[in-house]
């Protein structure tokens, strides 16, 4: 007995071993690669490098600026996360709810989720020729009425940011919609039968039933789209001018860290200073959530 | 049967965990690794040509398919070599990341491709190699200054260009013969020949057609013309230095805007081309004219004339108030390259040989002349005549065959090379530095932000400074200046 329980073991390890391996390489590398970055003066452009301590991470609060990145990216990924997941909830709560039926929810769900699939280059560029000064936005707006005069909406720091926001929203909710779908279909039916028999109503039976039941899932989401949030790049560098235009309203971690290393020299130093503070950050509001969400028995 | 198919199922299992520990942590919103630069690629770069067996190879990477018209070229007068080029599109900076990407490993290229925005980044590193050897080709071609200058640093020379890119101001005649009383450019040239005659040029053209017509598309065209006119360049001893010219810029760029005389079209934006065709509308439907645009050489074939639709024929050019260049692309051999001697020749081929030279200004380059060279050349690949050449020798030498040329055409008459080339001797290549590219957006970027009425222009320098000062950490950074 004992014998095949140790031959069962083996055959796990044997299994994780090339992910773990892999993991190690190209994942847990990096991040202590860039920890021992941030203490030097490494830049591309020049074949030198020293240890200078503490000084980069000295300079990133010498002046506003990190902080500014630091608010923005929570600034816009709370804009985006509190609609993404109420708005994601209340479909899926349509789309599983056996009152009202609706019908074709895979044709829906895809529908929703298609924004995901396009690339993100892509649909920046695409709203900045939308919105630019002369472009077919302020066009309407101004024929229909709605606006007085042109508007320069990627130069006016609420309209720009708020850009950024529904894009990063419309592009991600169909798939939060999916997956707290998939955690709802998970939760057994005889739990709603059972509260129905007994007069709950369908407020009481989402807060009683179905949200503890989804906490797994939410705690998963919450936590991917924190971090994907404290990292977002790509939606914001292409949608102005690569800097968080306008007036850095849209800087985020990432692009300063890319703006440090994609000037001149390149400062990778001091890029991989933001980097490791970003991951700090993550790391703590993860665990965070981690402990406040988790089962209290 | 059983047991081997499961056994390749779990082969397969492990196969797909080992790529899924490589891939990068899946987050809800993709995550920009954190080391290596990750520049969202638009267009995939195309692929290096399978190089020929028996024969020399030369890796030429560029960031256009310019100078591949002149490889081949250099391949037919020396049949022993094989080019090998590569193009990399540098629309949102994939070109300049691959290039950093591959240093350090053998992967580099032998001769490089550098556009102005970031040729003098490489020119003050060490990764070009010396070509000190081919200055005295520049002196024998009387090489405009400006462009030996920019491909200097601490006197040795690492890059040359083909081209000079003097820039020029390009107007509407039929604009300037309603609202100015003449479209003859002598005339013109003295209307604007100065800051002030400029702004007052400006504010006739606005009243003589009651806010419909703009002076310039935007105050943004003359950032360029502001810097090459400053005393010093951005950085002196580690230092950044804001010249007296860039505080002019924003106080120009401010009366420009208050008082309507640029349309607010941002540079590259679908408005400021339909400014081109006189297709300009704004958002009530009222049609607009811009009256004038700032461009250098190859702004006139490859920017103005292709998106001018109908009004060919109704543009001139002139100095414009202040010399000034714009764009080039300088050739640069990498110092770690095996064919190093190869490398020199090639680039002394493309930018300091007469006949080359000739030869790429006067359109002798027809796909037909290509293919006979190499027959797998792209149908599409050929040099049109027109592009102003860095040689003054040649530019002399050619100048009149460009009488009466499409371009003088659309010009109504004017020989543009001819015009170019008085302007080329007076630009002044020496204030470029490395980091100009990333100030320089910098303060475009808050320049707007100030021009809007967002942020006061106290603000618009601190946030400027700052922004200079996060990128480049040993910068020293002087006060803001004193806002008016």
């Amino acid at each position: 007995m004992n014998h095949s329980s140790a031959k069962w073991n083996r055959h796990g390890y044997l299994f994780i071993t090339p992910f773990i391996l892999g993991f190690l390489v190209f994942g847990l590398y990096p991040v202590f690669n860039t920890l021992a970055l941030s203490f030097t003066d490494t830049t591309i452009m020049s074949g030198e490098a020293s240890f200078i301590g503490l000084k980069n991470f000295q300079r990133l609060f010498a002046d506003d600026f990190f902080m500014k990145a630091v608010r923005n990216t929570w600034m816009i990924w709370i804009l985006n996360f509190i609609p993404q997941i109420g708005i994601a909830m209340l479909l899926s709560i349509w789309y599983t709810s056996a009152r009202l039926r609706i019908k074709a929810v895979g044709v829906w769900r895809a529908i929703f989720y298609l924004p995901n699939l396009l690339m993100p280059a892509a649909v920046a560029r695409l709203f900045f020729s939308l919105f630019s000064f002369y472009g077919p936005v302020n066009q309407f707006a101004v024929q229909a009425g709605i606006l007085s005069e042109a508007m320069h909406f990627l130069q006016d720091v609420t309209a720009t940011r708020g850009l950024v926001v529904f894009i990063q929203w419309w592009m991600w909710f169909g798939q939060t919609i999916i997956i707290i779908m998939a955690g709802m279909t998970a939760i057994p039916i005889h739990l709603y039968e059972a509260a129905m028999v007994d007069g709950a109503s369908g407020m009481q039976m989402f807060r009683r039933i179905t949200l503890p039941l989804l906490k797994p899932i939410l705690i998963f989401i919450f936590v991917t789209s924190l971090v994907g949030g404290m990292q977002m790049f790509d939606i914001p560098y292409m949608l102005t001018d690569g800097r968080g235009s306008p007036v850095y309203s849209i800087m985020t971690n990432n692009i300063l860290m890319y703006s440090k290393f994609s000037s001149s020299k390149g400062h990778l130093g001091a890029a991989s200073s933001v980097g490791v503070l970003n991951f700090i950050m993550t790391t703590l509001c993860a665990l965070g959530i981690f402990y406040f969400l988790r089962d209290k028995e | 049967m059983r047991k081997s198919l499961l056994f390749l199922m779990s082969l397969l299992v492990i196969a797909s965990m080992l790529l899924g520990a490589c891939a990068t942590t899946p987050a809800e919103e993709p995550a920009a690794p954190a080391e290596e630069p990750a520049a969202p690629a638009e267009e995939p770069a195309e692929p290096a040509e399978e190089p020929a067996p028996g024969k020399t190879v030369l890796n030429v990477w560029s960031f256009t398919n310019e100078i591949r018209t002149m490889a081949i070229a250099f391949e037919g007068k020396h049949p022993d070599v094989d080019v090998v080029y590569t193009m990399i599109p540098m629309t949102d900076g994939e070109y300049q990341t691959k290039l950093k990407s591959s240093l350090g490993t053998t992967d580099i290229p032998d001769v490089v491709a550098l556009e102005a925005a970031f040729v003098k980044e490489w020119v003050e590193a060490d990764f070009l190699a010396n070509l000190n050897d081919l200055l005295p080709l520049t002196e024998e071609l009387q090489t405009f200054p400006a462009v030996v200058q920019v491909g200097t640093h601490d006197g040795v020379a690492k890059g040359f260009s083909y081209q000079a890119t003097p820039g020029a101001f390009f107007y509407r005649r039929s604009i300037a013969t309603e609202c100015l009383g003449t479209d003859d450019p002598a005339a013109v040239q003295a209307m604007v020949a100065d800051l002030d005659k400029f702004v007052a040029t400006a504010a006739t053209i606005k009243e003589c057609s009651g806010g419909d017509y703009f002076m310039v598309g935007t105050s943004a065209a003359l950032f360029n013309p502001f810097l090459a006119n400053r005393a010093q360049p951005w950085i002196v001893d580690d230092a950044l230095v804001i010249d007296p010219m860039v505080e002019a810029y924003i106080d120009f760029a401010k009366v420009m805007r208050d008082e309507g005389y640029e349309s607010q079209a941002q540079q590259w934006s679908e408005g400021w081309f339909a400014g081109m065709s006189d297709t300009l509308v704004d958002a009530d439907g009222t049609p607009k004219k811009i009256f004038s645009y700032f461009l250098p050489t190859w702004g006139l074939p490859y920017v103005l004339i292709p998106n001018s639709g109908e009004t060919g024929g109704d543009w001139a050019m002139i100095d414009g108030p202040l010399p000034y260049q714009w764009g080039g692309t300088w050739a640069g051999a990498m110092a770690n390259s095996p064919n190093l001697d190869l490398a020199t020749e090639f680039i002394a081929f493309v930018a300091l040989d007469e006949e080359n030279l000739t030869n790429w200004a006067t359109g002798v380059y027809t796909n037909e002349y290509l293919a006979a060279i190499d027959p797998d050349v792209p149908e599409d690949q050929a040099q049109p005549p027109g592009d102003f050449v860095s040689s003054q020798v040649v530019v002399e030498k050619i100048t009149s065959t460009f009488d009466g040329s499409a371009l003088a055409e659309w010009l109504g008459g004017q020989n543009n090379y001819e015009a170019f080339g008085k302007a080329a001797p007076k630009v002044n290549g020496a204030l470029l530095t490395g980091s100009d590219d990333a100030i320089q957006r910098a303060l475009e970027s808050v320049r707007d932000a100030y021009l809007n009425g967002e942020i006061t222009e106290a603000e618009m320098w601190s946030q400027w400074l700052d922004s200079v000062r996060n990128e480049f950490p040993d910068l020293l950074i002087p006060d803001p200046p004193a806002a008016d």
